[in-house]
């Protein structure tokens, strides 16, 4: 059995970066116990809080970045201690102090970001290059809405298809909104969970001189990701938007009658509630609004949804590292939306897209299952 | 036997705890079965509303007259189906119950034993319900006062609240003020509110109360009676201050030289020997600790109180310190030299490293004297008319004379050298006792009013009776030297050492040749030797017959002569002294071997044969030992077969009438504090001789010595060495010792352990302005008659000094909860500063939780307060210091109000959890890290590692435990405890208040560890109860009492002695004995202990037992 003595310089090195609240911790193990990870592997999440009270975190272990702060411990936490605070602080300190390595993937993309301002590296001139054909006008002041399309969405080809489908439908109900085109960046909020807070502040503050800059009164985002970083953390930094997820406006938009739906679809379709669209914003109702109002469609829901919904594994920078096969939640997640007996898994975030998609393919289940955009399946019916 | 006995039997199921393994139906189809029964039913809770009317209607509709229930035990529920008779208009006394739970189901899994064991016992009750007898339940009034035992928070919340209903409350406590634990503490949890704050105003309360009485320094002695009528013996202990008279000034603890460990603080601070717990104390009076005579003083054959003066020196008081000793004798400049000091043999200072210097202090205090100037004393004023003789100027004489004039008799002492002083004056060479300080002492005892003659030699005691002396003392010592009894012992040049001496004290010129041989190895054979040497003699040898080990000299003089060149041969014996024309020239000795131990216990010295040696000399002195000179003596006095005077050995009378003897005369050659004593006694025997007092009576005092010294803490500390002449300095009389400067002595007398505590200096008495103090007050006993009492007795805090593996006591910072409740007051030692023994504040603190608790090798039960206080700790270390803290926990109990909201918040405020079983606590030191720190060791079993945290500080979280005494005072109350050493409670949930003897209630720690609200809570429910009680007027007590035949009593009384409730007295008329209702218990020995079978023991009959033992057996 090793033998220890507590190093109180680690714990408030992990106090100072964000994690002061792990003094609350009481070791009731309620974290382990609701993690996904310890459905397909250990991660024993109570330990590591033990650990970094007492500063005896071993900051070369794997686990320190295994957390895809889906916030499924931090929801039922009896002493609403912030868990991925801490282990962001955690992360914080590896990467800022150097004590231990990051992951190749993820230091390349960090690296990547910090270059060109997206995780895959890629021109940053590229960016609204799938917005080419679509004749969407980049954002001046006095536009309504900013439309903010995000990294993966611009970027992979395989997810564009999302925020064309959302321009689409904006531009079907007459919504005043434009893009930022080449001087979008990257949010930052995986970046932050990353560790890598100093990148997040430039990140964040790039963003923010911008849409003052153009004077940005309000933002419809893709991705929950930025609608969180916007929502949430962005106002620590003096950037006070409004911010809405495009679920909510595209809602409203039905609501108002200003999205007809003509077509039937009769899909049986369930809905996959993204991490940082439900437990970490409570948005919930929404998304199965818009489904609910689609003429045609079945809703099943999964057994596990809404609060208890399983992360598709993308979040904290989840997306950009390996995850072995067997213990990837995506690949879970799919057979749990195939068990409905739905054959289509309707997203209404790029990360789960992205994550399903691959688990479609590594699985072999796209005869069986379809992944879909809420934005998609709205524009199939109009 | 009726025969129209009809019997109804009830089998309760108990829900599952009975029916799950007797069979019910099958019992109570055998109860159907048995004679007399009219009916048998099963029920599934016959305590039930339901159970009890089936009961009720059938007595009615069946005309049942006896009942049994089989169901649990009858403490729980007799008094229930008692009732329900007596609601269906049965007397009570016509039921029966039977345990078949306790002693059936719950006792066994085999179905088959329990049912069969139900039906015998059902079987048994029945025959013995049959025999049953209406009896009239007694009511008795209830004495509406109460006595609450214990002063702590539960005693005064329950005395308050019964007093502020208008009834008398006697509060008694064992300390000198109340307050118990909680006056010790510094904030309660989870308030934080000062404990202070919260409780002084209740102890004001107490304080002012008209209807309490407030016992304090008091213990119940005895308790007897029963209740509603309880009579209590209640010792009001000595406080040697008079409450009405104390202010609470502090004057006297200002003056008292005594210090200690206060107990208050945990031995963290210093009090004095007079003190009270704490200033805001109720009563706000001081106390005087005194625990009895100190081993010094009781080994003292003269008594003096040498604690007393040594803890004066150590103030630096010497004047007063020499007025202590004076207050027994008056020689502290002769005894300071040559007293033997038994006292020093006893000193219990010696069992830490060396006894204190008791004999150079007292020196020191005369050469004080001497050196400053002593004012000439007043006389004693003459109140008494008898003049006493006293015959012979030597220290028992003296002392005699000093004693009596002090107690107004005119006294004349009769001297037959010149000078008075006996052998003080004439027996020790000058370089051990300077004259002047005889002198000194023997003009202070001159001054005193006693009249010296010196030349005045009587030899008949009807002369000095007809000069009109009453009384006489003999004390005229043992002054001739013995002889060798070998040839030529009469040579010329053969000398004896006292003459000797003598000759050399009264500066008469004594020629010695050059070498000097000197028999014996007293200490009058060394102080010879070293004169001889002193007087210029060449070679000065001792020829002694035994070993070093067995010389009777002292051991320091001894030594000093050898340094002075006296050579010393032991293992020899003289057996003829060589002379020539009548003149000595040598003396033959033989070689001596040691043998078998004689009757002194000394090894006997047998001659070797052959050994034979010659020693060429000019001088032989004599100082084999000394006699009675029977020639200076009255002819009719008896001598003993050792040839000393014949006296009785406590009154020192003489065979002649008013003549009493002390000193060498009576013990032989002794020592001189040996003399004084003797003196001292005889003056007793004489003050009651001429009072016409009897002499015997109360004879020797018996003295209280105290019983333990604690010894704790004492460091290690030599003690001072006398400083002594330089060798070559040494060839006068000019003393040897130099005794101690001022310095020295106080250094010295800082030493003392004050083993009595109240050294009895008097210094209080001084400083006492409204003149409270009385050090011969005595304890008092008071007797009060109370309808109840509620015991609130609390509880001792656990002694972790056990479990070695924590250090406490071994390391300075180890402290238990109490202690750093105490640091953290401000009231405190510390005044409320957290810090280390040296005084520097801790940068980390560990908390070790459970220290006793929930551990079978100490206490198996959880103490219920340590989680809460711990936090306490750590919440006020946090707001104090910028230590880190760290709880060693096993788990988190918190479980009251704002409890578990406590926890968090001080989770919020950083403190450290780790959760394991201290193993150690060590100073070991591992790393760099660890080194100057303590570090504490256990498994985190959290983290599945051995955590070592290194800490300036170790608060131990101590179990609360059963009072060391709880045996003893459940004893006196007649109350039974758990097997945890608590008062047991009368049912553990439903009666939780109650004891097991009715009109005693138990309340707060003393019934089991809680914290202060459950402590309110109960004390103010047993304050109901007893209420309720004296609301009520009057309790009805047992009926099953013994009776009297008086027919059959013969009046032996027996039974009046054996009754352990005094309830039997004899009445003289008739001449039988009557048993008092009131107080019998129905205990049934008086009827066992009946020689003539007189006394029955009413519902406990031999008919109705020798049934029931039938029912069982067949």
């Amino acid at each position: 059995m090793p033998v220890l003595a507590p190093l109180k310089e680690v714990a408030d090195i992990i106090k100072e970066a964000g994690g002061e609240e792990l003094k609350l911790c009481y070791q009731c193990g309620l974290c382990t116990g609701v993690c996904p990870w310890n459905t397909v592997r250990s991660f024993l999440v109570r330990r590591i809080m033990h650990q970094a009270q007492l500063g005896l975190v071993d900051f070369e272990d794997e686990d320190m970045w295994l957390c895809v702060t889906c916030r499924a411990c931090v929801e039922r936490c009896p002493r609403s201690v912030g868990i991925l605070d801490v282990m962001k602080a955690m992360r914080r300190g590896i990467t800022e102090l150097g004590i231990a390595k990051v992951p190749d993937s993820l230091r390349i993309t960090i690296k990547n970001i910090s270059g060109t301002g997206n995780p895959l590296g890629e021109p940053p001139e590229n960016r609204a290059n799938w917005a080419k054909d679509l004749d969407i006008k980049e954002y001046t002041e006095g536009t309504e809405w900013l439309y903010f399309t995000g990294c993966m969405a611009s970027y992979d080809p395989k997810l564009q298809r999302i925020p064309r489908a959302i321009v689409n439908l904006l531009k079907k109900a007459q919504v005043d909104f434009g893009i930022l085109g080449n001087r979008e960046t990257c949010s930052g909020e995986s970046v932050r969970k990353a560790g890598d807070e100093q990148l997040f502040q430039t990140l964040a503050q790039t963003n923010i001189d911008t849409f003052t800059e153009l004077g940005v009164k309000k933002i419809v985002t893709t991705s929950p990701h930025s609608y969180h970083t916007f929502k949430n953390e962005y106002p620590e930094l003096d950037g006070n938007f409004e911010v809405i997820h495009y679920s909510r406006l595209l809602a409203e938009l039905i609501k108002e009658g200003r999205l007809k739906p003509t077509k039937e679809l009769n899909k049986k379709v369930t809905y996959h509630d993204p991490c940082y669209l439900g437990r970490h914003n409570g948005i919930y109702d929404e998304p199965r609004e818009i489904l609910h109002s689609l003429p045609g469609i079945e809703l099943i829901e999964m057994p596990r949804s809404q609060e208890n919904s399983l992360c598709c594994g993308g979040g904290g920078g989840g997306i950009w590292m390996e995850t072995k096969k067997g213990e990837r939640f995506a690949d879970i997640r799919l057979e749990e939306a195939i068990e409905t007996g739905a054959g289509t898994l309707a997203v209404a975030c790029p990360f789960c897209m992205s994550m399903f998609e691959d688990s479609v393919l590594s699985l072999d289940k796209g005869d069986i299952i379809e992944i879909k955009d809420i934005a998609e399946l709205i524009q199939e019916v109009i | 036997m009726e025969d129209n006995t009809r019997i109804g039997v009830y089998i309760c199921h108990c829900g599952s705890n009975i029916a799950g393994t007797v069979d019910v139906k099958e019992v109570a189809e055998f109860a159907q079965g048995l004679p007399s029964v009219v009916v048998a039913k099963d029920y599934i809770y016959m305590c039930s509303d339901p159970g009890q009317s089936m009961i009720k209607e059938d007595i009615k509709e069946l005309g049942l007259n006896r009942i049994v229930v089989a169901s649990c035990s009858p403490t729980l529920h007799e008094h229930t189906f008692r009732r329900a008779c007596q609601d269906a208009g049965l007397n009570p006394y016509l039921f029966e119950m039977v345990n078949i739970r306790e002693h059936c189901s719950w006792v066994t899994e085999d179905h088959d034993a329990a049912t069969e064991k139900a039906k015998a016992l059902v079987n048994a009750a029945v025959r013995r319900v049959y025999y049953h007898e209406p009896l009239e339940i007694r009511e008795v009034p209830v004495t509406p006062s109460v006595m609450v035992v214990g002063g702590g928070i539960a005693g005064i919340q329950a005395a308050l609240e019964i007093a502020n209903s208008g009834h008398k409350v006697y509060l008694v406590e064992r300390e000198p003020s109340i307050g118990g634990h909680m006056a010790q503490f510094d904030k309660t949890f989870p308030t934080l509110d000062c404990a202070s704050c919260i409780f002084t105003p209740l102890l004001s309360a107490v304080g002012q109360h008209p209807y309490i009485e407030l016992l304090t320094y008091s213990e119940v002695e005895e308790v007897s009676g029963y209740v509603g009528n309880f009579k209590a013996k209640i010792r009001k202990k000595a406080r040697y201050v008079d409450i009405s008279k104390c202010t609470g000034c502090t004057d006297c603890a200002n003056v008292c030289p005594v210090e200690l460990p206060a107990e208050f603080e945990l031995g963290m601070a210093q009090r004095k020997a007079i003190y009270r717990l704490f200033p805001q104390a109720v009563p706000s009076v001081f106390s005087i600790d005194k625990r009895g005579y100190p081993p010094c003083r009781v080994a003292c054959p003269a008594g003096v109180n040498a604690q007393g003066y040594i803890s004066l020196i150590s103030q630096g008081k010497f004047k007063e310190a020499i007025e202590i000793l004076r207050e027994t004798m008056p020689f502290p400049g002769v005894c300071g030299r040559v007293c033997t000091h038994p006292c020093e043999v006893d000193c219990e200072r010696g069992k830490v490293d060396e006894p204190v210097a008791i004999r150079s202090l007292k020196r020191f205090m005369a050469d004080y004297e001497l050196r400053v100037g002593r004012e000439k004393t007043t006389p004693v004023e003459k109140t008494k008319e008898d003049r006493v003789a006293i015959i012979g100027a030597g220290p028992a004489g003296l002392a005699c004379a000093y004693d009596l004039i002090r107690e107004g008799y005119p006294v004349t002492v009769f001297g037959a050298a010149p000078q008075a002083g006996g052998l003080l004056r004439y027996g020790i060479p000058e370089y051990r006792m300077p004259k002047e300080v005889v002198d000194n002492e023997i003009s202070y005892i001159e001054e005193l009013g006693v009249e010296i003659k010196t030349n005045t030699p009587v030899k008949n005691l009807e002369d000095v009776f007809n000069q009109g002396y009453e009384a006489i003392f003999l004390g005229t010592g043992a002054g001739i030297s013995q002889k060798m009894g070998i040839p030529g012992e009469n040579a010329s040049g053969v000398i004896h050492a006292l003459d000797f001496l003598r000759q050399v004290n009264l500066r008469v010129k004594v020629e010695l040749g050059e070498r000097v041989a000197v028999i014996g190895g007293g200490n009058a054979a060394v102080d010879a030797a070293r004169v001889a040497k002193r007087l210029g003699a060449k070679e000065v040898s001792i020829v002694y017959r035994r070993s070093r080990a067995e010389m009777p000299a002292v051991a320091t003089e001894v030594d000093e002569a050898e340094q002075e060149g006296v050579g010393i041969h032991f293992l020899a014996v003289p057996v003829s002294v060589l002379s020539k024309d009548d003149k000595l020239t040598g003396i033959q000795c033989i070689r001596m071997e040691l043998g078998e131990p004689d009757a002194s216990g000394r090894r006997r010295p047998i001659p070797v044969k052959g050994s034979e040696f010659n020693m060429d000399i000019d001088n032989v002195i004599i100082a084999i030992g000394q006699t009675v000179d029977r020639a200076m003596l009255p002819k009719e006095l008896e001598y003993t077969s050792w040839g000393t005077l014949s006296v009785d050995p406590v009154t020192l009378k003489t065979n002649i009438e008013g003549v009493f003897a002390g000193g060498d005369v009576v013990a032989g050659p002794a020592d001189i504090i040996g003399a004084i004593a003797a003196g001292k006694e005889a003056a007793i025997s004489i003050e009651r001789y001429l009072e016409g007092v009897d002499l015997k009576e109360g004879r020797p005092t018996p003295v209280k010595q105290v019983k333990e010294v604690p010894k704790e803490g004492v460091e290690i500390k030599a003690r001072s060495t006398m400083p002594v002449l330089e060798l070559e300095k040494r060839k006068g009389f000019a003393e040897v010792e130099l005794g101690f400067d001022e310095k020295m002595a106080i250094e010295e007398a800082k030493r003392c352990l004050n083993c009595g505590v109240c050294s009895e200096c008097l210094e209080c008495i001084k400083a006492c302005e409204p003149q409270a103090i009385n050090h011969e007050m005595e304890d008092e006993i008071i007797e009060v008659e109370v309808g109840s009492i509620i015991m609130a007795t609390g509880y001792d805090t656990f002694d972790p000094s056990v479990i070695t593996q924590y250090g406490y006591g071994r390391y300075d910072n180890v402290v238990t909860a109490l202690q750093f409740e105490r640091m953290c007051n401000a009231s405190g030692p510390t005044e409320g500063e957290i810090v280390l023994k040296d005084g520097s504040e801790p940068k980390s603190v560990a908390i070790i939780h459970c220290v006793g608790s929930r551990d079978k090798n100490y206490f198996e039960y959880c103490s219920r307060v340590c989680c809460m206080y711990s936090l306490k700790y750590s919440h006020l270390i946090k707001e104090k210091t910028n230590a880190e803290v760290y709880q060693m926990y096993l788990d988190m109990r918190c479980f009251g109000e704002g409890y578990e909201e406590f926890y968090d918040r001080l989770s919020g405020e950083g403190v450290n959890f780790i959760r394991g079983k201290v193993s150690e606590v060590t100073d070991q030191a591992i790393s760099n890290e660890e080194k100057g720190k303590l570090i504490v060791s256990c498994e985190d079993t959290l983290l599945d590692a051995i955590i070592r945290v290194p800490v300036d500080m170790v608060i131990l979280s101590t179990a609360l435990a059963p009072r060391s005494d709880a045996e003893d005072v459940a004893r006196l109350f007649n109350i039974s405890r758990r097997a945890d050493g608590f008062f047991r409670e009368r049912h553990v949930k439903l009666d939780p208040v109650a004891t097991t003897t009715e009109g005693v209630f138990v309340v707060g720690c003393a019934q089991a560890p809680k914290d202060i609200p459950d402590t309110i809570a109960q004390a103010s429910a047993a304050a109901a109860r007893v209420l309720a009680m004296i609301s009520w007027g009057k309790v009805e007590i047992e009926a099953a009492i013994a009776a009297i035949d008086e027919e059959l009593c013969s009046g032996c009384r027996i039974c009046n002695l054996l009754c352990p409730y005094n309830a039997i007295s004899f009445d003289e008329e008739k001449e039988v004995s009557q048993i008092n209702e009131a107080q019998c218990k129905g205990c049934g020995v008086c009827v066992a202990a009946c020689p003539s079978s007189a006394i029955a023991g009413k519902h406990f009959t031999t008919e109705q037992i020798m049934a029931e033992i039938e029912g069982v057996l067949i």
